[in-house]
């Protein structure tokens, strides 16, 4: 009787796991708050080559001794997706589903798909049904824009029923700061107007901004660049390239060396002794001399075919 | 070996003797007609006594007849003719420099050559085929007066022909074999006793087509337009060419997508196939400079010139300035490639001046012969520098039509005077020389400097006259800084 | 009698000196636009004389259209061959300054009888204006301070790299024009706020129209003005000469600005017009604020004047933000906002983001350019600043705004190049002023002014501007002179060889023909660019659509005289992606959108043979990626990379990359070149498969592909690299 009854619930087991049907999912989805925690079996239910629905599945890898930084940064993304998405009314909701699968819950499915690195979204789209593309295959999702939520949730709007309804969340503590600053400042700004007033504030500023622009600051800002190389180098090989170190010294040897121009140009000439003033004639020249070489030497390492040289 | 590609020189030898002295009968005692396979060029030699003899061309043959000359055999100068055209045939009725005594003999070459003349066939290959060409003709050199013994020879440059037609109805004239291969001679006859054959009755009964099916292992070229502009120049004492060409690979048209690779695997085992053409040789005159080859979309950098110094005046003709000139892309049958090329020579290598009347007497050259290669159409310019008087030229052989226009160019007033000039299927034999006299005055020598010192002038005068004139309303006030 | 540092000759009248500095200059002047013109003939002279690059193949088209057939015609051209099949409406679609000049410039010479063909006015026209250039940085810089900076600035701005890289002979593009109109405008522009001219004013709107006819960077002048402008006001600096300057200039430019179809109503419409438009009503309100303030004295109504006119200044400015929010004032287009959202463009208009030349600057770019003008620039920032008339507060803006522009966008480095070296030649100029001063001061004397301008001193050719000594004291002894002079020559020779070491390594290569140098040193022309187009020019039917990646757009239509799918105008972007996704599709996929579209030839460019970067399947992923835009669901750029990530040509190829058109093209039958050996990528250093197969019929669809075995290019290092990544990445 009892072995009957194990059997029973063995064979049910098993229907059971074959098929996990649709409301399954659905009550699944609602218990993980949109996510659905996969593992082997329910990762072949939710793929299952009949699916009238579509999905989105993070493969992650979030346990602590894998240290996957990146999964750790993306999982909050894709959990707020798919939060959103549990907002939508329930016709909608149901047809498409949010699913995360841990390395260490389903290493074979890993294996199966051939994955070697994560975070990855497969996207899966419907095979069945009314929405149906006529393909079964999934479209993986670069993280080109980065791990935020926001161009996740756009992307999958396009294989979702309605597009999902997300919302960057509004970030009250950066707009009071905005705010705070902007009262500060100006609060500030009467405070130090007579020194905004001066001209030499704005030539410093001027300089300062022109300085750091021309010493590549941008390049590193767009490309992101490093701070320094990842074997401490703070000097980027190759023409086109540079680290956030180098806008700091180019910056430095060109403000040196303009400052020295300024020296000869207009601090010198008043200077009442005339010993004192070649003196200093002799250390700006000198300056101006040893500093250039520098920069000479320094665009030889970036652009290793230019022909001239000076003292170094 | 002189490549004759897309011209079939055709020789016809004919042995004339004179059957009736006084009167204007003849009787060719042998005619031998040699067709030089290649593009289409046809040599006729006929041999004739007394004061006019005719030679007959079938009208097929005629129409592809670019030039006809006659000469005594043996002998270099041309004798004259004109042409009578009748339902079937031509007739071209020849002086002969002296008459023919009864029962003498003269040998009359009667050459004419054939452009367009073959035609590829098949008339599609594929990169690494064969190339094969047809050429027709009638099978009986025709005559108004009975002929011995006449035979027709028809020789390609390799040793390999497709096929031949086998004549028909030939019976009452073939002593062995109407047509007999040997090596890259196919020779049709002897056939003897022919009647006067230019008659309606003849050429229905036996006249007949031939077409020899052979192959050709050159390229066949055909330049279907050439521009050619000469400027004479006294200031820079210069004679500047220049050619614009549009060449055409008359081949069989490439089937299939040429492939880089396989030309490429040709090249490296040395049998290119004979269909491509890589390069072209040119012969320039000696001692030119500045030589230029472009095309629309600008410089070509694949030639190789080397010059050839100029020989010393009054030797002969030096040697040639070859340029290897190499197309953008090596030309497939089928294939277009149009490019220009000129150079700058020496006027005085050119060009003679007579003290006593004046006269500057200037050599041109007609074309730059391409070897093998026709040229259907031409337009020659010669340009005479500014003020040339008294313009006149001489042609080695008339032009289809010639005039006197006016060229504008650089810092010209009134323009120069220019000759221009139209021909049709041109070969090798027509590079020959246009010889154009004329007359400058001193004045219209210095006439271009004065103009433009004079506009400097103008311009230096007109420039200080508005630096010293105040135009402004009010009084100029002092800079405000 | 003042000391003197070295003999200065003293029977001169001051006539004598004055004309004999005038002949100097002259002289100096045209040497300075000799040298300018002869350091872009490199191209010319390693080369030929030939239209470089992608645009100006497009220019040099359009004005034979123009040379040929007149103006009319030029102006009424649609170019059904462009965009096939939508076409292209040209006239309403160029800034047409360039072929105008080009053309006027022809016809002028025409009709003097000098037969001057039309491609060598448009391969000498950026040369011929670099000289104009020159001259105006003179004019420019003489307001700035005097003539002997403004001779400086223009010899620097006549060999800066950073001007040459856009004006070589051949680089016939909007550049070549543009540059000078600028700096020429910006002259008129200071002359007529010096002034007070209307006469300067308008002659500054006229040549603003010249600009806006000529190039798309008009809007820079658009909106440097009105900075000026305003920073004037708000400095307390409103004057009568500025308004008359600004209103003149303002008015006459933008109505003749619309005159020019391309740009029609944009400048009442757009965002970028709007500042220029609002500093025009700001300058009515100040002017009328200081009409009334003139003649009425009650304290509390100025009180309410100066409410009233930032009341109605606000209001303006809301009404702008309000007409931008509804749509009637078109926002920032994609090209300028990408300027200060920089992340904007890689994100929703890849086409701009492929485009090298709009990648951000390195350091090393700077320097290639301006080499040591990049430290002497500051340093005359700060000397403007020190006497901070109204004309130097517009260099200062200059500096700073383009020294922006120039980090973000390589591409902007030509604005940012004119300001530096009237900066740098300020700097200079001051500088020698002060060492080649003969005059010595008197020593331990305090506080005492130079000595009364008088004698000598007057006469000495390096008279500074009285402001600038009258502060200073000077410099006592010669050696002192002698080793700043000296050292001063020093940079600027050693300025000179880099210039030229620059100009004629990285930036005078055609690049329609390129160059490579054999073991031996000899030169090969490598040039299979113009063979694939002049074959496609000679053989094949005149309406054959020719399919290739935007970038030979142009090249096509200029050189082979065909219809093309897509082109440097990279107007729509939809076809863009088609082509994107035909060479990225398999066979199977691309075969019908090819039929579609009538695509008889498609033409690759693959430099796998001789070790050519620039080629089609370094730039593949941007097709793909472009392609993707358009359809996501059938383009996916991670498709084209191997499982671990990687870009891979050999056989670990992805298998959407195997099978796309793109890769079998190119690799089709590459193999075969290597015999029974390994065949290898030269670009990509893999090896390359065996056995592709292209199964296109070949009835229809040709293949050319420039695979000739030439030598590897052995030179091309950083230099020339760093060029060729202007034009695409």
């Amino acid at each position: 009787m009892k072995s009957l009854f194990y059997f029973l619930a063995l064979c049910l087991g098993l229907a059971y796991a074959q098929k996990i049907g649709q409301k399954e999912l659905i009550e699944r989805a609602a218990a993980g708050n949109g996510v659905i925690a996969l593992d082997a079996e329910t990762f072949d239910a939710l793929t299952s080559q009949k699916r009238t629905w579509s999905a989105t599945i993070q493969f992650t890898a979030l346990a602590a001794n894998r240290g996957c930084m990146p999964c750790k940064q993306f999982d909050p993304a894709f959990n707020s997706v798919a939060k959103a998405w549990s907002t939508v009314s329930a016709d909608k909701r149901e047809l498409h589903f949010f699913a995360t699968l841990d390395f260490d819950k389903a290493p074979t499915v890993f294996q199966k798909l051939g994955l070697a690195s994560a975070p990855v979204v497969f996207a899966y789209p419907a095979t069945e049904g009314p929405r149906k593309t006529g393909r079964t295959a999934p479209t993986k999702y670069d993280f080109q824009d980065g791990f935020d939520a926001a161009p996740l949730a756009q992307h999958l709007s396009k294989l979702t029923p309605i597009p999902i309804p997300y919302r960057d969340p509004i970030d009250w503590a950066k707009h009071i700061m905005t705010a705070g600053a902007i009262i500060g400042s100006g609060i500030l700004l009467r405070a130090v107007a007579p020194i905004l007033l001066t001209r030499w504030t704005w030539a410093f500023a001027g300089v300062i901004l022109s300085l750091v622009m021309t010493s590549g600051y941008m390049f590193t800002r767009i490309r992101h660049s490093p701070y320094t190389g990842k074997d401490g180098s703070w000097i980027a090989g190759g023409f086109t390239n540079q680290y956030g170190q180098e806008v700091h010294v180019i910056a430095f040897v060109y403000g040196l060396l303009g400052l020295a121009f300024i020296m000869l140009t207009v601090v010198v000439p008043m200077q009442t002794s005339a010993a004192k003033q070649r003196m200093q004639i002799y250390l700006w020249t000198a300056v101006i001399m040893i500093i250039y070489s520098v920069l000479v030497s320094l665009f030889r390492v970036k652009n290793r075919a230019y022909p001239y040289r000076l003292f170094i | 070996m002189p490549m004759k590609w897309a011209s079939v020189p055709l020789a016809l030898l004919l042995s004339v003797t004179s059957a009736l002295c006084g009167s204007s009968s003849f009787e060719n005692t042998a005619i031998v007609r040699t067709v030089e396979l290649g593009g289409a060029v046809v040599h006729v030699t006929t041999t004739t006594a007394l004061k006019t003899y005719t030679v007959a061309l079938g009208k097929a043959d005629r129409e592809k007849t670019s030039l006809v000359e006659a000469k005594v055999k043996g002998q270099d100068k041309l004798l004259s003719y004109t042409e009578r055209v009748e339902k079937d045939v031509s007739l071209f009725d020849v002086t002969l420099p002296k008459p023919l005594a009864g029962n003498k003999t003269v040998n009359i070459v009667f050459e004419n050559i054939q452009t367009h003349a073959t035609t590829p066939w098949p008339e599609t290959a594929e990169q690494r085929d064969d190339q094969g060409l047809k050429y027709t003709t009638g099978l009986f050199v025709l005559s108004p007066y009975s002929t011995l013994v006449q035979r027709t020879k028809l020789k390609a440059l390799v040793p390999r022909f497709k096929s031949y037609t086998e004549p028909k109805n030939v019976d009452a004239f073939v002593g062995d074999a109407a047509v007999t291969k040997a090596g890259a001679t196919v020779v049709y006859g002897p056939y003897k006793d022919i009647p006067a054959s230019t008659n309606a009755n003849f050429i229905e009964k036996y006249q007949q087509p031939i077409t020899v099916h052979y192959y050709h292992e050159q390229p066949v070229l055909e330049v279907r337009t050439l521009k050619r502009a000469v400027e004479i120049s006294h200031w820079g004492a210069n004679i500047n060419t220049q050619d614009d060409i549009t060449l055409y690979n008359a081949g069989p048209k490439l089937k299939g997508h040429f492939s880089r690779l396989e030309h490429q695997m040709q090249g490296y085992m040395n049998k290119p196939a004979p269909h491509i053409l890589p390069a072209l040789n040119l012969g320039l005159p000696p001692g030119i400079r500045n030589a230029y080859y472009y095309d629309t979309i600008g410089n070509v950098s694949t030639s190789k010139l080397r010059v050839a110094p100029l020989a010393p005046k009054g030797a002969q003709r030096s040697q040639f300035s070859l340029l290897e000139l190499r197309p953008r892309y090596p030309l497939l049958g089928g294939w277009n490639y149009s490019f220009t090329l000129g150079w700058d020579a020496p006027l005085e290598s050119s060009a003679a001046y007579d003290k006593k009347t004046g006269t500057y007497t200037v050599s041109v050259p007609i074309l730059t012969p391409i070897p093998g290669a026709v040229v259907t159409d031409e337009e020659l310019q010669i340009i005479l520098p500014e003020g040339a008087t008294d313009v006149n030229y001489a042609l080695p052989f008339p032009a289809l039509s010639a005039e006197i226009g006016t060229h504008v160019t650089f810092l010209d007033t009134v323009g120069r005077p220019s000759i221009t000039l139209r021909y049709k299927n041109l070969t090798v034999k027509n590079a020959q020389d246009i010889y154009v006299t004329y007359k400058v005055s001193t004045l219209a020598h210095i006439k271009k400097g004065l103009n433009v010192a004079a506009a400097v002038f103008i311009l230096f005068a007109l420039g200080g006259i508005a630096r010293r004139v105040d135009l402004s309303i009010t009084p100029r006030k002092k800079k405000v800084q | 009698m003042p000391s003197l540092a070295y003999p200065v000759p003293t029977d001169l009248s001051p006539a004598t000196v004055k004309n004999t500095a005038s002949l100097f200059r002259i002289v100096t002047l045209a040497l300075i636009s000799g040298a300018a013109i002869a350091s872009r003939l490199f191209s010319i002279i390693n080369f030929e004389s030939v239209i470089h690059e992608f645009d100006p193949w497009f220019n040099y088209r359009a004005t034979r259209v123009l040379a040929s057939k007149g103006f009319y015609e030029f102006w009424n051209w649609f170019d059904p061959t462009a965009w096939y099949p939508l076409g292209r409406v040209v006239g309403g679609t160029v800034y047409p300054g360039l072929m105008a000049t080009s053309g006027v410039i022809y016809y002028l010479l025409q009709a003097l009888n000098l037969p001057v063909d039309i491609r060598n006015i448009c391969v000498l026209l950026a040369p011929g204006f670099s000289a104009f250039t020159a001259w105006a940085t003179y004019m420019f810089t003489k307001e700035m301070k005097d003539e002997s900076a403004g001779l400086l600035a223009a010899a620097f701005i006549g060999i800066a790299p950073g001007y040459i890289s856009r004006s070589v002979a051949g680089s016939y593009d909007n550049e070549a024009i543009a540059i000078f109109l600028l700096m020429f405008t910006f002259y008129l522009w200071i002359k007529a706020l010096k002034l007070g001219s209307a006469l300067y004013g308008t002659i500054a709107a006229v040549f603003y129209f010249y600009m806006v006819a000529a190039w798309g960077g008009y809007v820079f002048i658009t909106n440097m003005i009105p900075v000026h402008a305003l920073v004037l006001i708000f400095m307390g600096r409103f004057s009568h000469r500025l308004y008359v300057a600004y209103c003149s200039w303002y008015a006459i430019g933008t109505l003749s600005s619309m005159q020019v179809p391309f740009v029609g109503f944009q400048p009442v419409s757009t965002s970028e017009h709007m500042g220029a438009l609002g500093v025009f009503g700001l300058l009515q309100l100040v002017a009328f604020a200081n009409l009334v303030r003139s003649h009425v004295s009650s304290q509390n109504f100025q009180k309410l004047l100066r409410i009233a006119v930032v009341a109605i200044g606000a209001l303006g400015a809301s009404a702008f933000v309000f007409l931008t929010y509804t749509g009637k004032i078109a926002p920032w287009t994609g090209r300028f906002y990408s300027l200060w959202d920089t992340g904007y463009a890689k994100k929703y208009i890849p086409i701009i983001a492929s485009v090298s030349e709009h990648q951000p600057t390195a350091w090393p770019s700077f320097f290639m350019d301006l080499q040591m003008l990049m430290f002497l620039f500051p340093a005359g920032v700060i000397l403007c600043f020190r006497e901070l008339r109204d004309e130097h507060l517009f260099v200062i803006i200059y500096a700073v705004l383009s020294s922006y522009f120039a980090g973000v966008m390589v591409r902007l480095m030509l604005t940012l190049t004119p300001v530096v070296c009237v900066s740098a030649a300020i700097a200079l100029s001051s500088l020698l002023d002060v060492y080649l001063n003969p005059v010595e001061p008197d020593e331990e004397q305090d506080a005492v002014a130079q000595p009364a301008k008088s004698g000598p001193a007057d006469a000495a050719p390096s008279t500074a501007s009285s402001k600038s000594t009258s502060s200073t004291r000077g410099i006592f002894g010669i050696d002192t002179r002698l080793v700043v002079v000296f050292n001063t020559l020093w940079m600027l020779s050693f300025f000179v060889f880099h210039c030229t070491y620059v100009t004629s390594t990285a930036y005078s290569s055609p690049s329609v023909v390129l160059a490579s140098q054999g073991q031996d040193g000899s030169q090969h022309i490598i040039d299979d660019f113009r063979e694939a187009y002049y074959w496609l020019r000679q053989n094949t039917e005149e309406d054959a659509v020719v399919m290739s990646w935007w970038d030979y757009g142009y090249q096509i239509a200029g050189m082979a005289d065909r219809p093309t799918l897509v082109d440097n105008n990279t107007w729509n972007n939809t076809h863009i992606a088609t082509v994107g996704k035909a060479m990225s599709s398999s066979e199977e996929n691309a075969y019908p959108i090819l039929r579609k579209h009538d695509v008889e030839y498609v033409l690759v460019i693959f430099g796998g043979l001789i070790g050519y970067s620039g080629d089609d399947i370094n730039k593949f992923l941007w097709m793909v990626r472009i392609a993707q835009g358009v359809w996501p669901d059938e383009i996916q750029e991670s498709n084209y990379f191997t499982p671990r990530g990687e870009y891979r040509v050999d056989e670990n190829a992805s298998k959407t990359m195997k099978e796309s058109l793109m890769y079998k093209m190119s690799y089709y039958r590459f193999a075969d070149l290597f015999g029974g050996n390994q065949a290898v990528d030269r670009v990509r250093n893999q090896h390359a498969p065996k056995n592709i197969e292209l199964g296109l019929p070949r009835r229809g669809v040709h293949v050319r592909k420039l695979d000739r075995p030439y030598l590897p290019s052995q030179e091309r290092g950083h230099a020339r690299a760093g060029s060729e990544e202007r034009e695409r990445l």
